[in-house]
């Protein structure tokens, strides 16, 4: 009964209380000068809390903010098909490249190796990366809200 | 809620999710429109900084645009909202800080700042508030919201208790143990000095 007249603190505090539980509440405050001093407590907060405020940005960030969101989603779309872009270029690139140096006999063997070993390396940092993601989708307690 | 929890405005709202699930691009406009100041401010009081402040309020209109064919017109907007500006703070101060969604010490301190219009501003020391400012930081995730929305936002218990989609007893509950964990951070910042 105790905490829960001391979580009662906050409902007082806040006039949040009914007639009744005021009353009760009141009655406990009385009895008891730990809870005297924690409601002295809250008060100070309260009035610190009071006599400060969010910071707000200017009036032409305001006046601009739609037209900033159409720009970050111009800019999101132009990222995604300049990446996809780049990757297949990449792709292309090192198949190329890679086809020509293994069908080269000149080709000095510890190139061939190198490039090899390279590309199974960027080939399982890929799979490794979208694994993790697909992780983090799956357990996304709030991708109904957040898809 | 956001001073606009009146049915007629929570109607409208509404309607306008599921205008914009009809593609109605102007819908969007007049719920950003609307809701823009607020939704900078909640997530402001969520992570202490102003330009990721704004950054996630965009993105939560550029979510409810993406979300609307999935929002339920049965259910209040604000609710609904109000998840997706939390959860894109919860994911924004996950990635930078890493540990119980505490604030990263940032640089940014004009977050916060003293209210000129009360006549008790001349007598706080920016001391007092630089503490503040600190002692919130260090709150964990769940006790900064219910002091945000109280303190900050002046919503009534059952406004809040609507939001979050708890019982108002609960929000009594945290908001005590938050006041407590702040009072002591305060009492901490102070004895250090």
């Amino acid at each position: 009964m105790v905490k829960n007249k001391r979580e009662m603190l906050a409902g007082y505090v806040d006039g949040e209380l009914s007639e009744a539980e005021r009353q009760t509440f009141e009655a406990a405050l009385a009895q008891d000068p730990d809870l005297r001093a924690e409601l002295e407590e809250f008060k100070r907060l309260q009035e610190v809390t009071g006599m400060v405020q969010y910071a707000d940005l200017p009036d032409e960030v305001w006046e601009n903010y739609w037209q900033s969101m159409y720009r970050k989603t111009e800019r999101g779309i132009g990222w995604i098909l300049l990446s996809i872009g780049a990757i297949i270029l990449l792709c292309f690139g090192l198949y190329e490249t890679m086809g020509r140096l293994f069908a080269d006999p000149e080709a000095p063997l510890w190139l061939k190796i190198g490039l090899s070993v390279g590309g199974v390396g960027l080939i399982i940092l890929l799979v490794s990366y979208i694994r993790e993601r697909l992780f983090a989708y799956n357990r996304d307690r709030y991708k109904e809200v957040m898809k | 809620m956001y001073s606009e929890g009146n049915d007629k405005t929570m109607v409208t709202d509404m309607a306008l999710v599921v205008d914009i699930r009809n593609g109605d691009k102007k819908a969007l406009a007049t719920l950003i429109e609307r809701h823009k100041k607020t939704a900078f401010r909640i997530a402001l009081g969520l992570v202490g900084n102003k330009d990721d402040a704004y950054d996630i309020s965009q993105e939560a209109f550029l979510r409810v645009y993406r979300s609307a064919a999935t929002y339920d017109e049965k259910q209040p907007f604000q609710p609904w909202f109000y998840t997706i500006i939390a959860n894109l703070s919860r994911t924004w101060l996950r990635r930078r800080s890493l540990r119980d969604n505490r604030m990263v010490e940032l640089d940014d301190v004009s977050w916060l700042l003293v209210d000129d219009r009360t006549p008790e501003a001349a007598v706080i020391k920016e001391e007092t508030v630089s503490d503040l400012r600190q002692a919130l930081k260090e709150l964990s995730f769940e006790d900064r919201e219910i002091i945000m929305l109280q303190h900050f936002r002046g919503m009534s218990y059952e406004e809040i208790a609507h939001l979050l989609s708890i019982p108002k007893g609960t929000v009594m509950s945290r908001l005590y143990y938050a006041r407590k964990k702040l009072a002591g951070l305060m009492r901490l910042k102070n004895g250090e000095k």
